[in-house]
């Protein structure tokens, strides 16, 4: 199965514990506990998210503690980036075909 | 929350065009016009209908350069002459186009918003957008229209 950061954020829940991480590490327990969903499904989200990389599972005696890795989320602005780059070669195209309509005209005068 | 704020689910690109507005709104309005610069490098456009005023139709047929015909099927929603065309994108993809116009002098300042229905949605055209393909075009134009320059 596909497993990249676009999936690991396609999720509301998700951005949720990546947002909760962002500002400390917490244990899994801890993570659940900001939510109303149950334990089994915020465990499931955790391991997708590790298996994304955006998240580091550490065990530490009896607790498991997850760390968020926001550096891959660079990714995504750079998808972006790039998306937004196929809407610029629109407006590319609109300014050089401008150019030529006013040149013609010129030229004709 | 995030209901009035949608900045995570747009992409905006905006520009100051060297032509009045007149022009400017002549070659976005008119299918004659339009058909010779929209979609990417290396394709060609057929418009089989383009009613600009709100509720009407725009049906476009991109040509890939490989042969492969892209559908656009869009609906009008805003026309105010001179200052903006909303238009919602309904085939493949959904999103609404908002283009907002603005007398600059001689010049035109245009500003571009897609507004996707969800993040996710913008999140899952993004992530299958190619990176490549963006970075070729882009060359191949910045190519071609310094030939231009220097013809």
């Amino acid at each position: 199965m596909r497993r990249d950061v676009f999936q690991a954020i396609a999720d509301p829940t998700r951005r949720a514990i990546l947002s909760l991480l962002a500002a400390q590490t917490l244990t899994l327990n801890a993570v659940a506990e900001n939510f109303h969903i149950s334990r089994p499904a915020i465990s499931k989200h955790i391991k997708i998210l590790n298996e994304c990389g955006l998240i580091e599972i550490k065990d530490k005696g009896r607790e498991r503690y997850c760390e968020a890795k926001l550096e891959k989320l660079n990714e995504v602005s750079q998808w972006i980036e790039q998306y937004k780059q196929f809407w610029e070669t629109k407006l590319d195209a609109l300014e050089t075909y401008l150019d030529k309509l006013q040149k013609d005209t010129n030229d004709n005068l | 929350m995030t209901t009035y704020n949608t900045t995570d689910r747009e992409i905006t690109v905006s520009r100051i065009l060297n032509a009045p507005i007149e022009l400017v709104w002549e070659v976005w309005t008119n299918p004659n016009h339009i058909k010779n610069w929209w979609g990417p490098d290396g394709f060609t456009n057929t418009i089989t209908q383009m009613e600009v005023t709100p509720g009407g139709k725009w049906n476009l047929v991109m040509h890939g350069p490989d042969g492969t015909d892209y559908d656009n099927e869009s609906i009008f929603t805003e026309v105010e002459w001179h200052k903006k065309i909303a238009y919602h994108h309904i085939s493949d993809h959904e999103f609404i186009a908002t283009i907002a116009f603005e007398t600059k002098g001689e010049q035109t300042y245009i500003h571009w918003q897609m507004l996707f229905p969800t993040k996710e949605e913008l999140m899952r055209i993004v992530s299958m957008y190619d990176i490549a393909d963006s970075l070729q075009q882009n060359a191949n134009k910045l190519e071609s229209y310094i030939k231009n320059q220097q013809n």
